[in-house]
C-alpha cells in the first residue's frame, strides 16, 4: 500500500524556515593562510532559509539563504618583513673644551609581535540547489535535503572591511615600537598591500564555506516500524506498520510540489 | 630589540657610555647586566692609559658590547688610549642584553656618572621625559620628543637627516644646561657630566614606578613581547609632563 503526501512551495518554504531556523549557531576555529602569514581564527555562522522554488525532479533551490558570519583572528608579524631595518647615522657632538664626540650607528632589527584583529561578521547570501534523498538509516526512514556542490561564496566588501580593521589593529602595536613611528604609514600600507583583498579572502573562504558546504537538512524522520493502532484487548492486538520504502521528488504540475511516497505493509 | 628605556644605569640598543681617562694607568672593568655592579669582583677588561703627548687632540675609541648565552662580553679585553682620550661603550647589536660598565676604580663606571663622562640616549617614542638622579641629587631635566612630520618620502629624508644632530646637556656639579632640550623621535641626546658627585640620568617614571633597584625592573629579550611595566605608552606621553621634576612642574602649571 502507498501512501502519498505533498506539500507546495509555500508549505516548503515554511518547514524549511522552521528546520534552517532549529540549527545552533556553528562554530569553528583553527589555522588559516592570511596572504603570507598563518593565522589563528575562531569563527561563527548562523544560517537563515531564502526563498524555497521546488523543481522537477528533485532540486530544491534556495535563494537568498543567509549565512551570518563572525570571524576574529590574530598572526605573528615579524615587522623586518614589511619595514627593512634600519641603522641609524652616527651621531656626534662637540663637547666644548673636550671634543668631538660620536657614537657608534646603531642598527635597528624590528621585532616580531602578534596582531590581534578583534571579531568582525558580515553576512553573506547564497543560492544554492539541495538535492532530495530518502534513505533507511538505522531502524528510521529519513529524508534529507542536502546542498549540492561548493557554492561559490563571494567576500568582496568584507575583505576590504577586514583590510581595515587589520590596518586599525596593526597601527597601535606599531606605533609603540621605538623608532618605529616615522615609519608607521609605510609599513601599515606594506602589510596591507602584502596581504590584499586575496589574502582575506584566502582565508575568508575557507573558514566560511565549510558552513555552508556539506550542509544537510533532515526534514522527514520516521521509524521503519512502529505501531499504529495499540492493543484494545486480548483478541485485539496492537497493529504494526512497517514502512518498506520512501521516496521524494518534485513533481511539476499545475504547481510545484515536494511529494513524498511511503511503501507501507 | 630593547625597550627605549632613559636610564645610564642601563646601557641598551640607542645607548652609549662613555668614559675619558685623564691619568696614566690601567684600568680594570667589567660588563655586567644593570644593577649587577656592587656584586663584582672580576675585572676582567683592561683600559691601558699612556703618557700623552703634549697638545695631542682627544682620541676617541668604541667597545662594543655582545651578548652570548645570556653572557656579556666586550670585543676589546685590553684596550691601549693615551691619557685625555675617551672611550665610548654601546651595544654591539640589538641581540645584546642592556648591560652596566663597572670600573674596578670608584671613579669609573656607567651606574655613577662622576667625571669627564656621559651618557647618550636616542629616544625611540614621542612624549615628554622628565628625568632626574636616581641617587637622589638635585639633577633633572626635561627632554620633549616630538614625532617627525612624515610628508612622503622627502619627510623621511629630512628627518633621517636630522637624526645625525645629537643635542648637548652639559651637567657641572649637579646642574644640567640646558635643562630642558627639544628633538625628534630617534634623535639623539648626549648628557655630558663634567664633574660632580656622581648621578644618574633615569626617566621620572620610571624611579616613580620603583625602579631603584635596577636589577628586577630591566627587561632583556623577552621586552620584545612584554614591555617593561614602567615604560608610560607614548599617548599618554604626549604633550603632559607626568615627572615630578623642577620643569615638569613648571610646564604642568
Amino acid at each position: 500500500m502507498d501512501i502519498t503526501a505533498a506539500i507546495d512551495e509555500p508549505a516548503a518554504d515554511r518547514l524549511l524556515d522552521a528546520v534552517v531556523g532549529s540549527l545552533p549557531v556553528q562554530t569553528a576555529s583553527g589555522t588559516g593562510s592570511l596572504g603570507p602569514f598563518s593565522a589563528s581564527y575562531s569563527a561563527s555562522a548562523a544560517l537563515t532559509n531564502g526563498n524555497v522554488d521546488l523543481i522537477a525532479p528533485s532540486t530544491v533551490r534556495i535563494a537568498g539563504f543567509r549565512v551570518d558570519w563572525t570571524v576574529g583572528f590574530s598572526f605573528s608579524l615579524d615587522i623586518s618583513s614589511i619595514i627593512p631595518d634600519f641603522c641609524f647615522p652616527q651621531v656626534c657632538v662637540n663637547i666644548p673644551c673636550v671634543g668631538r664626540v660620536c657614537t657608534p650607528a646603531p642598527c635597528i632589527n624590528w621585532p616580531t609581535r602578534t596582531i590581534t584583529v578583534p571579531t568582525i561578521g558580515d553576512f553573506l547570501n547564497v543560492t544554492a540547489d539541495f538535492g532530495l534523498s530518502a534513505a533507511r538509516v538505522g531502524p528510521d526512514w529519513e529524508i534529507d535535503v542536502t546542498i549540492q556542490g561548493v557554492p561559490n561564496l563571494q567576500f568582496g566588501a568584507a575583505s576590504a572591511l577586514i583590510l581595515a580593521a587589520i590596518a586599525a589593529a596593526a597601527t597601535p602595536i606599531l606605533l609603540a615600537i621605538p623608532f618605529l613611528g616615522p615609519f608607521l604609514a609605510i609599513g601599515v600600507a606594506a602589510l596591507l598591500a602584502t596581504i590584499g583583498i586575496a589574502g582575506v579572502t584566502g582565508l575568508l573562504g575557507p573558514i566560511i564555506t565549510p558552513f555552508v558546504s556539506g550542509l544537510s537538512f533532515n526534514v522527514y524522520k520516521q521509524p521503519a516500524n512502529f505501531e499504529a493502532i495499540p492493543a484494545a484487548g486480548v483478541n485485539d492486538p496492537a497493529v504494526f506498520i512497517s514502512i518498506d520504502d520512501v521516496q521524494a521528488q518534485i513533481q511539476s504540475t499545475d504547481e510545484d510540489e515536494l511529494v513524498v511516497t511511503v511503501d507501507v505493509s | 630589540m630593547h625597550s627605549n628605556v632613559l636610564d645610564s644605569r642601563s646601557i641598551g640598543l640607542g645607548d652609549a657610555f662613555g668614559q675619558r681617562f685623564m691619568k696614566e694607568g690601567t684600568y680594570r672593568y667589567n660588563v655586567v647586566r644593570p644593577g649587577g655592579g656592587q656584586m663584582v669582583d672580576e675585572f676582567p677588561y683592561e683600559i691601558v692609559v699612556g703618557r700623552a703627548a703634549a697638545d695631542r687632540e682627544m682620541h676617541q675609541e668604541t667597545v662594543l658590547v655582545a651578548s652570548k648565552e645570556r653572557r656579556l662580553t666586550a670585543d676589546n679585553e685590553r684596550l691601549q688610549i693615551q691619557a685625555g682620550d675617551l672611550v665610548v661603550w654601546a651595544p654591539a647589536n640589538g641581540e645584546a642584553l642592556r648591560f652596566e660598565v663597572t670600573g674596578e676604580k670608584d671613579f669609573f663606571g656607567s651606574s655613577t656618572l662622576k667625571n669627564e663622562c656621559g651618557y647618550s640616549h636616542a629616544f625611540g617614542l614621542p612624549g615628554d621625559y622628565a628625568w632626574r638622579d636616581a641617587n637622589g641629587g638635585t639633577t633633572r631635566g626635561v627632554v620633549r620628543v616630538k614625532a617627525p612630520k612624515m610628508d612622503g618620502p622627502a619627510g623621511i629624508e629630512r628627518w633621517k637627516r636630522n637624526l645625525a644632530n645629537a643635542q648637548l646637556v652639559m651637567i657641572n656639579n649637579g646642574k644640567a644646561e640646558p635643562a630642558e632640550v627639544d628633538i625628534e623621535v630617534g634623535q639623539t641626546v648626549y648628557f655630558a657630566v663634567v664633574n660632580g658627585d656622581g648621578i644618574t640620568v633615569t626617566d621620572d617614571q620610571l624611579l616613580e614606578a620603583g625602579g631603584h633597584d635596577i636589577g628586577t625592573k630591566y627587561d632583556d629579550a623577552k621586552s620584545q613581547t612584554k614591555p617593561m611595566p614602567t615604560k608610560p605608552k607614548p599617548t599618554k606621553r604626549t604633550g603632559a609632563t607626568r615627572g615630578t621634576g623642577k620643569a615638569a612642574k613648571k610646564k604642568a602649571t
